[in-house]
């Protein structure tokens, strides 16, 4: 099931694309790229959805009615729920509406992850399962094998760059970085210093950029391409969208001294 | 929290499923009179040919990042060489074929690249292609005697010689010949697929099937021409039979080519999808069927010349290891399956299983 709905179509794609960018040198990279750049055109209305409602998740943490709540029935669980449902649905919130796309990411990447190694196929049974995987309309004997050579990197294999005798994973700390922006710019400012809700994107903050840092540093870098162009993607959306927070990027810019009026 | 605990999730599931930096393959395989042995990921294993029993081992802490799948090879004078693939150290290595200890002063590291391919030992001299798309050129003692020839595309298959002239196939779909004595390239042949597999060469050229489904004659001036085309891609090596060509492609055809009449004499289809290369001996042909079409499992099969079936064992796992004889034994070391390696005699019947103790 996985491999005839995720890996499959997915490593068609890329290689119609590879195909399309005529299977030379780097173009690998580049069909990676384009590739990420169909999917977050598709999940374009999603992303924008979750980026609506973490903001007004976020903005209601700032709220003055939310923050009664939390105080007035703080020993009682059942009734800050109850609360908390009558003021989603009294301002539409769907509080889960910026989990969705998130959810939908993983199978990309995995999949993703799985079709880069497929079609790089390092190893000969790697090779037998990509010639079984590719739709018979492609030009499976001209794209085969496929060139793994991007800029300086292997895409099947962790990246690194050799300065002064020592192996720099530069990737990673792209990665790394790009996540910690884009986190950082959606993080809308708090004026409550017990906003669970911006705790937890703090922490968010850091987590996401260690971890996928760590994913680049140890797996075949065209994920690391993927991620890299999807947090650039983000940036840009989120930036269009007129709200990007670019104090946050400066220490202590995530702080905000007047309350969010509610809306 | 939700979120954190998904992209753990996400990295075991990456780790654990998608190959990630594991490499995996089929294991190699070779055989003296006395020891088959099997290149299995971790460990190289020598396997007693009258009872199927560990005679060795290396190395003997396995290391997950060191993985052996070539095939391993034997030379006159007494070494096993092999190269490792795996995510680090990709080291050339020659071993004693009785005792599995290391021969050389030093282990050959100067690839870039994973060793897949087998080497090819001619005028002592050692030529083993590596992943990397070059050609190493070692004497017998693990030492570089003249430098690397430059092939290009990752090489997969062991080299193969006219006595005078390599053969070398690449994955960049080309063939390669290669001038042992001035070190050169001396003709590229483009075949229009990737070529996975060695050609079967004779006095008058080389044999080479490619995922162009089609089977090719290559002089050695490099002059070439479609001998003739198959049903799907050829991934194992085609194998000569004084003037009859023996090769099978991914469908599961098996067929018979007359090399002095230039036409077809049979094709069969056995069993399953062949990846593997044919084994021609005592008067049968061997063909590993990496899977029957009903029970998915790794198939032996042994035809007569006429391309009926003599007898078809179920191995179990997949075949994708060409098949080896020593004496009257046909060895097989299937993938994924319960035994690593499996002898059967000239009559379908099985003589042992060898699993390795963990």
């Amino acid at each position: 099931m996985w491999e005839q709905l995720i890996i499959q179509p997915m490593t068609n794609l890329l290689l119609f694309i590879y195909d399309l960018l005529g299977h030379g040198p780097h173009t690998f990279g580049l069909a990676i790229i384009l590739f990420t750049i169909v999917v977050r055109l598709i999940t374009w209305p999603l992303n924008a959805s979750q980026v609506k409602g973490a903001q007004a998740m976020q903005e209601l943490q700032n709220d003055k009615e939310w923050q009664e709540i939390q105080k007035k029935y703080a020993k009682d669980k059942e009734k800050i729920a109850q609360e908390q449902m009558r003021i989603y649905k009294e301002r539409g919130i769907n509080p889960f509406a910026s989990c969705l796309p998130t959810l939908i990411q993983f199978p990309i990447i995995i999949g993703l992850y799985q079709s880069i190694i497929r079609a790089l196929s390092v190893m000969p049974l790697d090779m037998l399962k990509l010639a079984r995987t590719i739709y018979p309309f492609q030009n499976a004997e001209g794209i085969i094998p496929l060139n793994s050579k991007f800029l300086w990197m292997n895409l099947g294999s962790p990246e690194s760059v050799q300065i002064l005798g020592y192996a720099i994973p530069t990737l990673a700390v792209v990665v790394a970085l790009t996540t910690y922006v884009q986190s950082k710019l959606t993080m809308p400012a708090t004026s409550n210093p017990n906003d669970q809700g911006a705790q937890m994107s703090g922490m968010m903050s850091i987590y996401m950029p260690l971890m996928l840092g760590w994913f680049a540093l140890n797996f075949a870098s065209g994920i690391a391409i993927y991620f890299i162009t999807s947090n650039l993607l983000g940036i840009i959306q989120y930036a269009a969208t007129g709200r990007a927070n670019w104090r946050n990027l400066l220490p202590g810019g995530d702080k905000k001294t007047t309350s969010v009026k509610k809306k | 929290m939700i979120l954190i605990s998904l992209l753990v999730l996400g990295a075991m599931f990456l780790s654990a499923c998608s190959g990630g930096t594991v490499v995996n393959n089929w294991y190699g395989l070779a055989a003296d009179a006395e020891r088959a042995y099997v290149s299995a990921g971790s460990f190289i294993y020598a396997v007693d040919l009258q009872n199927g029993s560990e005679v060795w081992r290396y190395p003997e802490k396995a290391d997950s990042k060191v993985l052996f799948f070539a095939n391993p090879v034997l030379t006159t004078d007494g070494q096993l060489l092999i190269g490792s693939a795996g995510a680090k150290d990709h080291k050339f290595i020659s071993l004693d074929p009785a005792t599995g200890k290391e021969k050389w002063a030093k282990v050959f590291t100067g690839a870039k690249g994973a060793w897949v391919a087998a080497p090819l030992v001619m005028n002592d001299r050692i030529y083993v292609p590596n992943t990397d798309g070059f050609l190493y050129v070692l004497d017998l003692s693990g030492n570089q005697s003249a430098d690397p020839i430059d092939i290009g595309g990752a090489l997969w298959s062991a080299p193969v010689s006219d006595g005078t002239l390599i053969y070398l196939s690449s994955l960049d779909h080309f063939l390669h010949i290669i001038d042992p004595v001035k070190g050169v390239v001396v003709s590229e042949i483009d075949l229009g697929g990737a070529i996975p597999s060695s050609p079967a060469v004779n006095n008058v050229g080389a044999y080479v099937g490619s995922f162009a489904s089609t089977i090719e004659f290559i002089q050695s001036n490099g002059d070439h021409s479609v001998l003739t085309q198959t049903e799907n891609r050829v991934w194992g090596s085609p194998v000569l039979d004084g003037e009859t060509l023996y090769y099978a492609d991914l469908n599961g055809k098996v067929y018979s080519f007359d090399l002095a009449s230039g036409t077809e004499n049979w094709s069969v289809q056995p069993d399953g999808p062949v990846a593997a290369g044919l084994l021609i001996a005592g008067g049968q042909i061997y063909v590993a069927s990496e899977a029957d079409p009903t029970s998915e499992l790794g198939t032996l099969v042994a035809l007569d010349l006429d391309g009926k079936t003599v007898w078809s064992k179920e191995v179990g796992g997949k075949l994708y290891t060409t098949p080896v004889v020593s004496g009257d034994l046909i060895l097989v070391a299937p993938h994924q399956a319960e035994v690593t390696l499996a002898a059967y005699d000239a009559d379908g019947k099985q003589a042992w299983t060898f699993t390795p103790a963990k």
